[in-house]
């Protein structure tokens, strides 16, 4: 067992990191994550399990978590959730109010002291009640961007992903759907990414769970319909990948919003979407499939 | 003081990496189980128009032809059947008059607009799965004159999961029969339009849907209702996310939340297509439009997360041609359609 410390002698290390931070220091000087994190866990009796959720800009990786965590604590799917520090509500505080008014929450800043974290225990209460610590960041896609393009730019993504239990890659499945192809290239690049970080030999696999989610789904119900047969038919690199170099992974479509509008006004040159009302479905299904497999 | 706290970071780090020996060719990832489904049967239709169309609970249809029909021996005895029909299955609304919020915050002072309502008769319950295959089989998606000319191009995208004409999640142009008395779901606006138009209805205007929800009668009290049975959320009667059922529930359950008229299920199941169109600005007086027409919803679904947007008065719009999971519809008629007089509107 290793021994921490957050005293006023010795200072405190971070979870993430490792890296030795100043008495009273509210967030990790190496990588900017939250050492309240680390003096929470101390009270608990349970190593914590990371899951990062990742994928790119504006695929909706903060409106996700925050339903999700915020479904959790509702007790949605027989789980019970609870969080630990008033920092594990902030997400999904503000994603729910922000949607319950009708409009998206903030983007998330790039900057990692700015993002919010998560810490719950969770119960799976079926078949047999069985608790589960985990720690859930609100990464910024455009950190991710640029730490996969250049890796440790945001050492905190590298530690966090490297610990990670398992990862939500989120796909923004309108944009497939269209032919874009931006969203296939970033969950390639971000899935190589991990399979460099393994350091795996090509005939091994990586066995690290990772739940690709649809995102938007709402906008294609084929989807719905077959995620898998719409990952390999619009998505076909990133199913290659998958097929090639990961042993455990399932595929998701998930939607939160009903239904989109757009304010438009003729002295502006631009649109501002509005989440008309939520419609969820298949948000729980992708944690899940992930906690299962822990 | 010194805080022993985990093994999981160092060990996390020493751990060997997280890898299996690739097995030999590749391994599709494994497939999900086919849901099971159980399709209804077509049903064999009747020769005579007068009794396909009782056999097709066409009956509003039956109340508007009765004087084309009026040599037709079983007329007189078709029409009193549609007539009771019509009395068992709708219920009437009063003369009223809602305020239709016309921005996407409800904050107080936002903009509304008063809009009066004449008294109509409105289903008691959402058109089920079963009165929908009546529809398909009677050829409705065939028939060009229940349709506008507009839709027309889009009529063969009006398909079923086997591309049968249908409702999106039916399969060989049939139902599933465990979902006989669900609300249809997976039909757009214009197919909803036309089985009203087909069964010699319509559907509610926006405006009188939420009257039918809110009860705003001409009183002196001028009583508004959040919620057809009061005020106050009750998942008990009520079928949203927070009711935790997760699914469709059959169109007559949740007797409790019945408006003072016995419709059910005004909130929560479905939401409901009406026939407005959907217009509205934002906080800064900026209009909202979606990628298409967008058409007025209402009353909330199995799956509508916030309470607040399954109310009596929370509007909402969806594509047009949307085809979605939780959408379905029910029927009004005018008062004036259940007498004899014929009707002239109608396109056929």
């Amino acid at each position: 067992m290793t021994t921490y410390a957050n005293d006023t002698l010795v200072g405190t290390d971070c979870l993430i990191c490792g890296a030795r931070n100043l008495s009273g220091a509210s967030l990790c000087g190496q990588c900017s994550a939250p050492l309240a994190i680390v003096h929470d866990i101390a009270a608990q009796d349970r190593d914590p399990q990371i899951v990062s959720i990742i994928g790119e800009s504006n695929v909706g990786k903060t409106v996700y978590l925050g339903f999700l965590l915020d479904m959790l604590t509702q007790r949605a799917g027989d789980y019970e959730a609870i969080p630990k520090g008033a920092y594990s509500i902030d997400l999904p505080q503000t994603v729910i109010s922000h949607m319950a008014q009708r409009s998206f929450p903030p983007k998330t800043p790039m900057e990692a002291n700015e993002w919010y974290w998560a810490y719950y225990q969770i119960c799976q209460r079926k078949p047999k009640p069985k608790w589960i610590d985990l720690i859930m960041p609100d990464m910024a896609g455009e950190s991710l961007a640029a730490e996969v393009a250049s890796p440790n730019t945001f050492k905190v993504i590298r530690n966090l992903l490297r610990l990670s239990a398992g990862s939500m890659l989120l796909v923004d499945a309108a944009l497939a759907a269209n032919g874009a192809t931006q969203g296939d290239f970033f969950a390639v690049k971000m899935l190589s990414y991990i399979d460099s970080m393994h350091a795996a030999k090509r005939d091994e696999r990586i066995e690290c769970p990772i739940a690709v989610v649809l995102c938007k789904a709402d906008f294609c119900p084929e989807c719905f319909d077959d995620p898998r047969r719409f990952v390999r038919a619009n998505l076909n690199r990133l199913w290659n990948l998958c097929e090639s170099r990961f042993a455990n992974v399932e595929f998701f479509s998930c939607s939160v919003v009903g239904s989109l509008g757009y304010a438009t006004s003729p002295q502006e040159d631009y649109v501002v979407p509005i989440p008309l009302h939520t419609g969820l479905q298949g948000v729980l299904e992708p944690f899940q499939w992930i906690v299962d497999q822990f | 003081m010194v805080l022993k706290l985990l093994g999981f970071k160092q060990a996390e780090r020493a751990k060997p990496k997280a890898v299996a020996p690739a097995k030999a060719g590749r391994p599709t990832p494994k497939a999900r189980p086919t849901p099971v489904y159980e399709p209804a049967e077509h049903i064999v239709l009747e020769e005579d128009p007068v009794q396909r169309h009782m056999q097709l609970e066409r009956f509003g249809s039956v109340v508007r032809h009765r004087e084309r029909w009026k040599d037709h021996p079983l007329i007189e005895a078709a029409f009193q059947a549609a007539v009771e029909e019509i009395d068992r299955t709708f219920a009437i609304v009063p003369e009223g008059f809602v305020s239709l919020a016309m921005t996407t915050t409800d904050f107080p002072g936002a903009a509304e607009e008063d809009v009066e309502t004449e008294p109509f008769l409105l289903a008691r319950c959402c058109v089920t799965n079963r009165q929908y295959q009546l529809f398909v089989d009677s050829g409705g998606y065939a028939d060009l004159d229940l349709w506008p000319a507009d839709v027309w191009p889009h009529l063969i995208n009006f398909k079923d999961q086997t591309e049968q004409p249908g409702p999106r999640f039916w399969r060989d142009g049939v139902h599933d029969q465990r979902l006989a008395d669900h609300p249809v779901v997976g039909i757009c606006y214009y197919e909803a339009a036309a089985f009203a138009h087909w069964a010699g209805y319509r559907l509610p205007t926006g405006a009188e849907w939420q009257m039918a929800a809110s009860w705003r009668i001409r009183s002196s009290a001028h009583v508004l209702r959040r919620y057809p049975w009061g005020d106050a959320l009750d998942t008990s009667r009520c079928n949203i996310w927070a009711s935790n059922v997760g699914g469709t529930t059959p169109v007559d359950a949740y007797p409790t939340g019945a408006a003072p008229n016995g419709a059910l299920q005004l909130i929560g199941n479905v939401w409901e297509w009406a026939d407005s169109d959907y217009f509205v600005t934002d906080d800064s007086g900026r209009m909202v439009v979606g990628d298409m027409l967008l058409k007025e919803i209402r009353g909330g679904a199995y799956d509508t997360y916030f309470p607040a947007q399954a109310t009596s008065c929370f509007r909402t719009g969806l594509p047009s041609l949307a085809r979605v999971h939780n959408v379905g519809f029910r029927c009004v008629v005018d008062l004036s359609n259940t007498s004899p007089a014929p009707a002239e509107g109608d396109r056929k």
